[in-house]
């Protein structure tokens, strides 16, 4: 086995199919953000409400999603979706298959979801009891004060986290090339399938995560600096 | 005094915790007139700040009553939120709104609550907060402004909500003395005015000269209550005569 550049310079004759990989990767983790997001939310009311039986669905779910592979998750709900539904072959910019792209976009952010509810709930059980106190004591009932005085603040100590969550499903949305969902790990199989070089294409996948997780966590570290900052005004 | 005046009436106010091992309050009864500036005083771990916010149920009773204009609160099917319009509350801590600036930490309230209008609830905070001296502090932050301005400003929230009864916990405790003076000026003018107001405080010198009522708690009980000059001049108890040698 040989790394060479020979090798890289036949492999990047695929860039166009990295670049496709790339766009999927950056979209499927968009949706994934967005819709897990909301998932979270959802649970961590639910764990946080007086509800009985809604705290012990939230939490039995985020026990089942936090002790399953993630690579069993995106295989049974694609299995499980495409099974129930069936997609229309209906591919968006000529090159994402929305039968892949939905399951894989669903389940990633049902498993996303179940992590990211207990740092929203950390988020808002971190706010000053005092706060829940002040509003309740003006009359406001208890949605006003989430509504208008602790989710407002919690947001803040959330987003950081919140961001991070997006660095790690970048990564972890490679594992989506199980179900056949171009992204760039299953971009980077393909031109290994195509080329017979087995090491190269994974360097330039490599690449890519890099390229978008390393910024993108730089960024958010600036940002975290800055309103640590302007905390202290 | 007809019951008209009384405006709350608690029966046998009970709050335990950890079963029964730890009486906060064990067996409180006392009546608020109308226009009462009752203070209630005693030792740390008396029980006295439990007692102030069973009033506004912020601390839910183990046992007993609490009947507000003939209403008693603890009981199942009541409008808890109508009920507490009625009473403001100021907290040791203020708990002012960090992330709202001070007019809206004003207005809040009157406008998702009451559901009045943005004029008039500017109106009238501006107002306030003018009574206070901090009409130009409108656009601040609660960060940006000293203690004593934050509990003015805490007080007038409260004042926005047109209560019936104000409650104070410990308003002064948690600020540097040269302040302490500026937000009891503020309660005197409220008391002055007629406000019915209870202070939990150990301002004993606005216990004296500002109540008309000063109620002594001890181990989750009253153990003593009377006109500031029997309370400080003349005290009864052991207790209160101990806590009095200590304090003044």
């Amino acid at each position: 086995m040989q790394i060479s550049l020979d090798n890289f310079s036949r492999v990047m004759k695929y860039a166009p199919l990295f670049g496709r990989g790339l766009v999927v990767t950056v979209l499927l983790s968009l949706v994934t953000v967005l819709l897990g997001f909301i998932l979270a939310f959802i649970l961590a009311m639910m764990s946080l409400s007086s509800v009985k039986i809604l705290r012990a669905v939230s939490t039995v779910y985020v026990q089942i999603v936090r002790c399953t592979p993630m690579m069993v998750q995106v295989l049974i709900m694609y299995y499980l979706l495409t099974g129930i539904i069936s997609f229309p072959r209906v591919f968006l910019f000529g090159y994402i298959e929305v039968g892949r792209f939905i399951p894989a976009a669903i389940s990633l952010a049902l498993n996303s979801g179940g992590y990211m509810s207990d740092v929203i709930r950390g988020g808002i059980e971190g706010i000053d009891q005092g706060q829940t106190e002040a509003a309740r004591s003006l009359g406001m009932t208890k949605g006003q004060t989430m509504r208008y005085i602790i989710i407002p603040q919690a947001i803040k100590n959330i987003l950081p986290s919140f961001a991070n969550e997006f660095v790690t499903i970048i990564k972890e949305s490679s594992v989506c090339s199980v179900i056949g969902v171009a992204e760039i790990t299953k971009q980077a199989q393909n031109v290994q399938s195509a080329t017979f070089i087995s090491l190269e294409p994974l360097f330039v996948a490599t690449f890519l995560y890099f390229c978008l997780c390393f910024p993108t966590s730089r960024i958010i570290a600036y940002f975290e600096r800055r309103m640590r900052a302007s905390d202290q005004r | 005094m007809t019951s008209d005046n009384i405006m709350i009436q608690v029966r046998d106010l009970k709050k335990y915790y950890n079963g029964d091992r730890i009486k906060a309050l064990d067996g409180i009864s006392i009546d608020v007139n109308r226009g009462d500036v009752m203070v209630v005083i005693g030792p740390s771990g008396s029980g006295k700040s439990t007692f102030l916010r069973s009033l506004n149920l912020l601390e839910i009773p183990t046992s007993g009553q609490i009947i507000v204009d003939g209403v008693d609160i603890t009981g199942e099917k009541i409008d808890l939120d109508k009920f507490r319009q009625k009473m403001g509350m100021v907290f040791q801590h203020f708990n002012l709104f960090p992330h709202k600036t001070i007019l809206e930490n004003l207005t809040i309230a009157p406008i998702i609550v009451k559901k009045e209008n943005e004029e008039t609830a500017v109106k009238r905070a501006m107002e306030l907060l003018d009574r206070v001296g901090l009409a130009d502090r409108a656009k601040a932050y609660p960060v940006q402004l000293s203690g004593g301005q934050k509990q003015r400003v805490a007080i007038v929230r409260a004042l926005c909500m047109d209560p019936e009864i104000m409650l104070f916990d410990e308003p002064t405790s948690a600020l540097d003395p040269e302040m302490v003076g500026e937000v009891l000026d503020v309660m005197k003018e409220l008391a002055r005015d007629g406000m019915t107001m209870v202070t939990v405080t150990h301002e004993m010198g606005f216990a004296r000269e500002v109540g008309n009522r000063v109620v002594f708690m001890d181990g989750g009980s009253i153990v003593e209550q009377g006109t500031p000059e029997k309370i400080f001049e003349s005290p009864e108890s052991p207790r209160l005569q101990d806590f009095l040698r200590k304090v003044l």
